[in-house]
């Protein structure tokens, strides 16, 4: 055990210091809780970084040079992201194409479609991804969109919800029922549909903040060619399971890097409202700092294991630790504005509203990606062992 | 920072493992602690003197500035890991107290009882608390929650330094056999505490500076909260076994969803306890800034953890964990004494609050 990594790796990070220093432009630098805007479309600071990163070899450093990286190792993809997370960088504001479709078309799609993965991990096409639907969320499994096949196309109709970034994406890397027979995991299948195609209907959808991320997408009768299938017919389903195998070693980075950003920032605020000496507060922000520093060494702890190539059981928390920790934090930060924690008016609560937005942004992140309470059942079972109820 | 465990580390682990698997049944605590049987006590110190006197030397701070983990000897990364796993089986007698508390002291006095605590030919503890409980140089008297020191050959006495020693403390080392002591019954029974008279005959003192007190007392703390995650770890194995096979209405209850959230939020705050643990224990090695963070961090987190087991634990056994057969509440208690010792979690929370703000 040791603190601090070797030489080459501090070389690796210099890289990138340098590399942000010269290239990063002042928007990413902000160390904001959030990034987006109320109408849901991507800002043009945001697509020229992302592209920038991608020329550098900085957007998913493990991939080799042609797909935005430079082939790092998993101890170098996890200085990047010590480095980013920690500066609370983003290297991109749709989070569905690098990370979801093009790791999913690199590894199961034909020659046609790997091609397609560059732009996705690039951003210069932006993807959404159909998974979600009305009555498919937990269990996504049950979903209902179908895919009928007709000579040489499929026929798709049906319902996504959640649908991030459906208003502004070329396509849609898409999950539907092909086999209405089989058990519900082994009738499924990815298609890739091109957006424009007649009988796609995207209605934005509100979210409690007001902006326009997400959106539903009817699909009514869509032609999509047969060649558009991903991976094999009805084998969808290993497809939802498998992506950035190289980069899970690492995304709880971000999430603990955020939480003691705010950590940090609550100190801050308390001394500003004069509560910094209430020992209350005193005790409760110890406490979630506690918790913070230790789910930090846990990442790392598990990285240790994820590095040598056996499985991390540390990691099956982290997404249900660090999502639950900042929603407190957040919340923590509108309650120590005593009479302003409801105020959103930017020139009267503290810090332009910053706690106010984030709490009710962070309030999705137990939710999306498996919700905490489906997190807790698979950490009963995978981790603990204990049995199927 | 890297928690891979070295091959020397991962050996160490295995090796503390069977031995406290081993030579360390319940019986054995029992028979000396809880259900006294006339030759418990003398069994009992005779399993100790066989197997844990050589273990004093670990993580053994030595002399000069970074120690023995500088020039290459053992860590307190090595000694969490054996306290780690002593703290499964809960040991009677004073192997914390000698290898974690007392010779770091008298390493930092250079005292010359150090090498003869490090080869395991003595034992030892500190007296340090005043009537208060807390780990803070005071001019009482009698020192309070003096952990061992009847089953010691060592008691050594930290006092304030008088007004202009710039927070400093004096040492007085003594042999624990002439003592005046009372004993002070807490809930575990396996770590006995005492009230301890500072002796009035005038023995040399030694000068110890603010700061390599505060090191002397963060090892020994992290080392107190390895012990804690080991209990708890201990209270979790157990339990995870026993709601797999308990079957009720028809099925195991390890399988009902109330059960396995509540086990499954406990296990997140032993994990994270752990890590915590070796990154504090990393962090002294390294004599890193941020080690007195880290230090309150992980005891803060040890106590929470084992506490939590403790209490989810017995709730998840059912009338079982209720009873005095079951080994259950022999972890209980050494989580809720160890957890108030050398401070408890809310005064860790304190002290990382002045910390941070």
């Amino acid at each position: 055990m040791k603190l601090t990594w070797g030489p080459q790796e501090d070389a690796f990070r210099g890289e990138l210091v340098e590399f942000i220093n010269d290239y990063a432009p002042p928007e990413a630098l902000g160390g904001k809780d959030w990034i987006g805007t109320a109408t849901g479309d991507i800002p043009r600071w945001a697509r020229d970084w992302q592209a920038t990163l991608f020329d550098h070899g900085w957007m998913i450093p493990a991939y080799p040079p042609e797909l935005g990286g430079r082939n790092a190792t998993p101890l170098q993809s996890l200085i990047y992201q010590e480095e980013m997370g920690g500066r609370g960088i983003p290297r991109s504001v749709h989070f569905g194409g690098y990370a979801i479709v093009g790791p999913s078309l690199l590894e199961f799609g034909n020659d046609e479609q790997k091609a397609l993965a560059p732009a996705a991990i690039r951003g210069d096409t932006i993807w959404c991804v159909g998974m979600s639907e009305p009555d498919a969320g937990s269990d996504l499994a049950n979903l209902s969109t179908r895919a009928v096949p007709d000579g040489d196309s499929f026929v798709v109709t049906g319902q996504k919800v959640w649908t991030s970034y459906a208003a502004h994406a070329a396509k849609c890397f898409c999950y539907v029922r092909t086999d209405t027979e089989a058990a519900k995991h082994k009738g499924i299948s990815v298609l890739v549909i091109d957006m424009d195609t007649p009988g796609i209907e995207v209605r934005p959808l509100r979210h409690i903040t007001g902006s326009a991320e997400f959106a539903e997408v009817f699909f009514n009768d869509v032609v999509v060619p047969a060649g558009r299938l991903v991976g094999e017919l009805n084998n969808g389903w290993r497809i939802t399971m498998g992506s950035l195998a190289h980069e899970r070693g690492g995304l709880w980075v971000d999430g603990v890097a955020s939480a003691q950003r705010a950590i940090d920032d609550l100190v801050d605020l308390a001394q500003r409202r004069g509560r910094a000496a209430d020992p209350v507060v005193r005790r409760q922000l110890a406490e979630l700092h506690e918790e913070a520093r230790s789910l930090r060494a846990l990442g790392y702890k598990g990285f240790a294991s994820f590095a040598q190539g056996s499985s991390s059981p540390e990691h099956s928390f982290m997404k249900l630790a660090t999502s639950e920790l900042r929603q407190r934090l957040y919340e923590f930060g509108m309650d120590l504005q005593g009479p302003y924690g409801a105020v959103v008016d930017p020139d009267r609560s503290a810090d332009g509203g910053r706690w106010q937005h984030a709490w009710q942004i962070s309030l999705a992140a137990t939710i999306g990606g498996g919700t905490s309470e489906i997190q807790r059942n698979v950490v009963a079972t995978r981790v603990l062992g204990l049995p199927r109820g | 920072m890297d928690f891979t465990l070295s091959d020397e580390q991962e050996m160490l682990r295995d090796t503390a493992r069977a031995l406290f698997t081993k030579e360390f049944p319940s019986t054995l605590l029992r028979d000396a602690a809880y259900d006294v049987t006339d030759a418990g006590p003398a069994e009992a110190r005779a399993v100790f003197d066989a197997h844990l006197r050589d273990w004093f030397a670990l993580g053994d701070p030595g002399v000069g500035a970074g120690g023995a983990a500088a020039a290459g000897g053992s860590s307190l990364v090595d000694l969490c890991l054996f306290l780690e796993e002593s703290g499964t089986a809960v040991v009677d007698g004073p192997l914390w107290s000698s290898a974690a508390l007392c010779l770091p002291l008298l390493r930092a006095i250079g005292h010359p009882d150090a090498d003869a605590v490090a080869a395991g030919e003595l034992t030892g503890t500190v007296a340090l608390a005043g009537a208060d409980g807390h780990w803070v140089p005071n001019t009482e008297p009698t020192k309070c929650f003096v952990p061992d020191a009847a089953s010691v050959d060592r008691v050594a006495f930290v006092s304030a330094a008088g007004a202009g020693a710039g927070g400093g403390a004096e040492v007085v080392v003594a042999d624990a056999a002439r003592l005046t002591m009372r004993e002070v019954a807490t809930l575990d029974r396996s770590r006995a505490v005492f009230e301890v008279a500072v002796p009035a005959d005038g023995a040399d003192s030694s000068p110890i500076a603010a700061d390599a007190l505060t090191d002397v007392l963060e090892r020994a703390t992290v080392a107190l909260a390895a012990e804690l995650v080991g209990a708890a770890r201990w209270l979790r194995e157990a339990t995870l076994a026993y709601v797999g096979e308990r079957v009720q209405f028809g099925r195991p209850v390890g399988s009902f969803q109330g059960l396995q959230w509540m086990l499954v939020d406990a296990a997140l705050v032993h994990e994270r306890a752990t890590a915590a643990v070796y990154y504090a224990a990393m962090c002294i090695d390294a004599d890193d800034p941020d080690r007195h963070s880290a230090v309150h961090v992980a005891k803060a987190a040890a106590g929470s953890a084992a506490r939590r087991w403790a209490k989810d634990g017995l709730q998840a056994h059912g009338g079982i964990g209720y009873t005095w057969e079951h080994d259950l509440h022999l972890r209980l208690r050494r989580a809720y004494a160890a957890d108030h010792l050398l401070g408890d979690t809310d005064w860790h929370h304190d002290r990382l609050a002045d910390l941070i703000f």
